[in-house]
């Protein structure tokens, strides 16, 4: 599969800085008395629209971590202002994969350092009492964002987007093409580059949940993904994305599965190594 | 046993049996005794356990290509299919990527036969991830690296590769969790208290960050089966609860104790599972938070209940 990573046929006109939060219609805000020495906190909602659910009837866990890394990436970059930040790695156990919605997430940065940011962020379910969904520890990378603006008004809140009119499911909405087996591949599509040029962070998420859920997924079982682990190793700029996937053992109704994803169009260089527990549901 | 000053001749590392061996400059290998000492409620090795031979492997594997450079771990995670029976386990890791400010290592579990030798023999050892055993699980790790200092540890990159070593053989005469000396303060909060001796220390003289992820599995264990004790109904066929993954973020050393370990978020569910978030604590330090770890619960199925 040959893709050229600026498709015509894509909106030019695409905010790198809001579409993924505007697709998932992620509404943001930090608490007004922590703006003076950065932020420790921040919370979130993401509302659950029909076309979000996943396999396990609530938000997949590849688009969980999206919207968990899209809170906690704003958190960790106002942290070291005027530097920002990209996630190197995300951890996550995931409880609960049916939700009602929406979903609440609630941030703290742990650690502030020179070089990076960590940051532990919980999910609660707020449509059932807000019963806890996952917990999550994010580690960012600080960056000098070069000439890149990041001017933002104190205390930063986004509200709740409008829904989009795009009702793509989340596998279509990151252009991960259909099939079966252990590969699975994602079209590099210019919309889907974040505000560095790289591809999104969230995309890379969903790509290794969708990869760990095929190869664990036999005629007649439906997976969802659970537990996972993904470390960003380099960007993703050319494409196509493959991610390689192998079960690596079984256990009643549960699989852990390794996902290298790689860049093909950049001497198959490996961009992220996932590890997902996949479990029947 | 290399001539070094760590471990002490008291430590951890020696009780468990681990044998080294590193076949390259970017990859390493390390092997513990499956023995009860170290077993958790399903008969595998506890993950906690793991985590010390993930950290050690994937030390050894990072080690030259940080030169001059040393390190310290940022994060570990292990995640396993199925319990890490033995009779030895081997966690094989290899270099991932070495940046400007950290090293990632992946590190994948194996149950295999038996050590490779007294002393281990490289050279006989099978090499890469198609060698001899059976994958239980993975590992991930994640290195700071600290900028070389005059004085300072460091292995040169090119310096005795292949090389192996012994720590000594398993020396434990009782359960792991006697010997690190870990209290229950209160079990439904996951409270527990570790005292932090040489016999837990890492090259730096603070606690070892295997050791630490051990105390964890721990704390989200007690926690997690407190919480299910009145969840899980009068049919259900489970019994205890064993750890099978945690995601471990090492914030600051733990330099004076004891450790202290509380769980404030528990997830339990019906079937004698859950999850847990382990907060370690340094309580000698004014209770500065050390380390936050993620822990996943499940219940095992008691003998004979199976089909």
């Amino acid at each position: 599969v040959t893709v050229d990573p600026l498709d015509p046929l894509e909106p030019p006109a695409v905010d790198r800085r809001r579409h993924v939060a505007d697709y998932f219609r992620i509404e943001r805000w930090e608490p007004p008395d922590e703006t003076a020495t950065g932020p420790l906190t921040m919370e979130g909602r993401t509302p659950i629209d029909p076309h979000h659910r996943g396999p396990g009837g609530g938000l997949r866990t590849g688009a969980l971590l999206t919207v968990v890394d899209t809170l906690g990436g704003l958190m960790s970059g106002l942290a070291v202002q005027p530097g920002w930040t990209v996630t190197t790695s995300m951890m996550a156990t995931v409880a609960e994969l049916s939700h009602r919605g929406p979903l609440r997430v609630t941030g703290r940065v742990l650690r502030q350092g020179r070089n990076s940011v960590v940051s532990a962020l919980q999910v609660v379910d707020e449509g059932m009492g807000d019963r806890p969904v996952a917990a999550t520890t994010m580690t960012c990378a600080v960056l000098d964002p070069a000439g890149m603006a990041l001017d933002f008004e104190r205390p930063l809140v986004f509200p709740m987007p409008p829904p989009t009119g795009d009702e793509r499911t989340v596998e279509d909405f990151f252009c991960i093409e259909p099939g079966e087996g252990p590969v699975t591949r994602l079209r590099l599509e210019d919309r889907l580059r974040n505000p560095w040029g790289i591809l999104h962070g969230g995309a890379l998420a969903v790509l290794a949940d969708e990869a760990a859920c095929r190869v664990a997924s036999p005629a007649g079982r439906t997976v969802a993904a659970a537990d996972t682990v993904l470390h960003y190793l380099h960007p993703a700029r050319t494409g196509p994305v493959e991610a390689r996937a192998t079960e690596i053992g079984r256990d009643g109704g549960r699989s852990l599965v390794r996902v290298g994803v790689h860049d093909a169009g950049a001497d198959d260089r490996l961009v992220m190594l996932a590890s997902v527990s996949v479990v029947a549901v | 046993v290399p001539a070094t000053a760590y471990p002490p001749p008291d430590h951890i590392l020696r009780d468990l049996g681990i044998r080294v061996e590193v076949p390259s400059a970017t990859t390493a290998r390390a092997r513990i005794p499956a023995t009860d000492h170290v077993a958790g409620a399903d008969g595998g090795v506890r993950v906690g356990v793991l985590a010390v031979l993930v950290d050690l492997a994937a030390g050894a594997a990072a080690v030259r290509s940080l030169h001059p450079d040393w390190m310290a771990t940022a994060d570990l995670t292990v995640q396993l299919a199925r319990p890490a029976s033995g009779p030895w386990v081997e966690a094989r890791a290899a270099v991932l990527r070495r940046g400007r400010t950290t090293l990632v290592a992946e590190i994948g579990i194996f149950d295999v036969d038996g050590p490779t030798g007294d002393p281990p023999d490289v050279a006989a050892a099978p090499a890469g991830p198609e060698s001899a055993g059976e994958q239980v699980g993975i590992g991930t790790l994640t290195m700071a690296v600290l900028p070389a200092r005059p004085g300072g540890m460091r292995v040169p990159p090119d310096r005795d590769v292949p090389v192996g070593w012994s720590f000594g053989d398993a020396g434990l005469t009782r359960p792991l969790v006697d010997a690190i000396d870990v209290r229950v303060l209160d079990p439904k909060a996951g409270r527990l208290s570790m005292p932090l001796v040489p016999y837990v220390h890492n090259s730096f003289g603070a606690a070892q960050g295997g050791v630490m992820a051990l105390l964890a599995e721990l704390s989200g264990l007690t926690a997690v089966e407190s919480a299910t004790a009145g969840l899980v109904g009068p049919d259900a066929v489970t019994g205890p609860a064993v750890a099978r993954g945690l995601q471990v973020a090492y914030l600051a050393l733990g330099r004076v104790g004891p450790v202290t370990a509380r769980a404030p978020l528990v997830i339990a569910t019906p079937d004698g599972g859950g999850r847990a978030v382990v907060e370690l604590a340094d309580e000698g330090a004014g209770d500065r938070l050390t380390t936050v770890v993620n822990v996943d619960v499940a219940a095992t199925v008691p003998a004979g209940a199976l089909p």
